[in-house]
């Protein structure tokens, strides 16, 4: 009695799930279908507002290794693999809590510390030629041809370039031709224009994308460095305006306060 | 906000891996060992990107009116924290608000929580720590 209690509980949970998640959608072509309104750097399923519900312990945009499957993949809070020189570098900006971050002055992110802020959304437009993703945070988008080369004039810039290709259900996605004036994603963590990003994007079901990054920079950087955090589906969540300059006043209380940094310096 | 409150939200960032929000250092500007809460009338409220304002007359002691000036999320974020543009928040309004002081001293300081008259609470901006590495480098000390 008890095993056929068991058992329709678990075979009622199991229908309950089935007919909460539906498949991964596939485009006509075959390919999973990543088009919607994501956020990213979280692991938990349901609307913005569920999600993101403080009072329920959620928190927004604690990215970088958030919501990772630890079994299926590596460890991500390693220590960023920089050069010595490099890392020195970092811990400067650590200690300075991030002052010199060039994000105060409303440039665009940077791959893949824009794919990582998760207080705003994202919205992916997939067509058989091109992935375009639409970033509510200083209104960047990354327009990404699947099956293309890098064009060969190419000037160093704060997205880079993005081509795409699919290996099987996954899309890979490789930026290139960066300019050094952005942060990969922690504080601190800059790099020069040598950088090159492999994006990895997997929906391993209705609700999430995998997203797996591997960024190389011989200059500054030991080895690649790999992170992982994942991208939520926010259905009913749509992409508003974000217009960083109309009232910055960061530059500003910076430069009064770095007239005497021992007022902000980490002791 | 009580010490308690404040020492949940530093355990829950030391639990996160790193914690990153546009678009700037909380750290820098704001000292997240200094919690406030002050009770005020609004006067003023500034909708805008990339920060929104609220301004609020708080009396001291000594009956003394000093005008704060509290910062938090931008309008988008706002929305969609629950907020309405010149309906969740006007002049007049009696509010209680948590934050953190700024490290200039000024009678200006980051907004996290404003609970409302009628027992509503919501939050204007994020919590302590965001923008500034957490507590934890993103490197190892070079040896």
């Amino acid at each position: 009695m008890r095993h056929f209690l068991l058992t329709c509980i678990v075979a009622t949970t199991a229908l309950a799930q089935t007919r909460a998640t539906p498949p991964v959608p596939r485009t006509a072509d075959g390919k999973p279908d990543f088009t919607g309104v994501w956020q990213a750097g979280s692991n938990r399923v349901g609307t913005w507002e569920e999600a993101n519900n403080p009072a329920a312990g959620a928190e927004f945009g604690i990215a970088f290794g958030a919501g990772v499957p630890a079994a299926t993949r590596p460890p991500v809070r390693e220590p960023a693999p920089y050069q010595p020189w490099a890392a020195k570098k970092v811990l400067e900006s650590f200690n300075r809590r991030g002052i010199d971050d060039p994000s105060a002055h409303c440039v665009a992110p940077g791959v893949p510390r824009v794919a990582t802020i998760g207080l705003f959304p994202l919205e992916i437009v997939q067509t058989p030629q091109k992935v375009i993703i639409l970033y509510e945070v200083y209104r960047v988008f990354r327009i990404i041809p699947i099956n293309a080369r890098h064009p060969d004039d190419l000037e160093p810039s704060y997205m880079g370039d993005s081509v795409a290709h699919w290996e099987g259900d996954t899309l890979v996605v490789d930026v290139t031709s960066f300019n050094d004036k952005t942060w990969l994603g922690p504080v601190g963590s800059f790099h020069s224009e040598a950088l090159h990003v492999t994006e990895r994007y997997t929906r391993v079901d209705y609700n999430t994308i995998n997203y797996d990054v591997v960024m190389e920079d011989p200059k500054v950087l030991t080895k690649p460095w790999n992170t992982h955090s994942t991208m939520m589906l926010r259905t009913g969540t749509r992409i508003r305006e974000y217009e960083c300059e109309e009232n910055n006043l960061d530059p500003a209380r910076y430069e009064n306060l770095l007239k005497d940094e021992s007022v902000f310096r980490r002791k | 906000m009580k010490p308690a409150v404040l020492g949940s939200w530093i355990g829950l960032l030391l639990a996160a891996a790193a914690p990153m929000l546009a678009h700037h250092s909380f750290g820098a500007e704001y000292d997240s060992t200094k919690p406030v809460t002050l009770i005020g009338v609004v006067t003023k409220v500034e909708w805008m990107n990339p920060h929104s304002y609220f301004y609020m007359d708080v009396t001291d002691k000594d009956g003394k009116v000093i005008n704060w000036k509290f910062e938090g999320f931008p309008p988008n974020v706002l929305y969609r924290t629950g907020w309405k543009r010149e309906v969740t928040l006007k002049p007049g309004d009696a509010v209680t608000v948590s934050g953190w002081l700024a490290r200039d001293g000024t009678a200006w300081a980051h907004s996290r929580e404003v609970a409302f008259k009628d027992g509503k609470k919501l939050y204007f901006g994020p919590p302590a720590g965001t923008g500034d590495g957490g507590n934890i480098p993103p490197v190892s000390e070079p040896k």
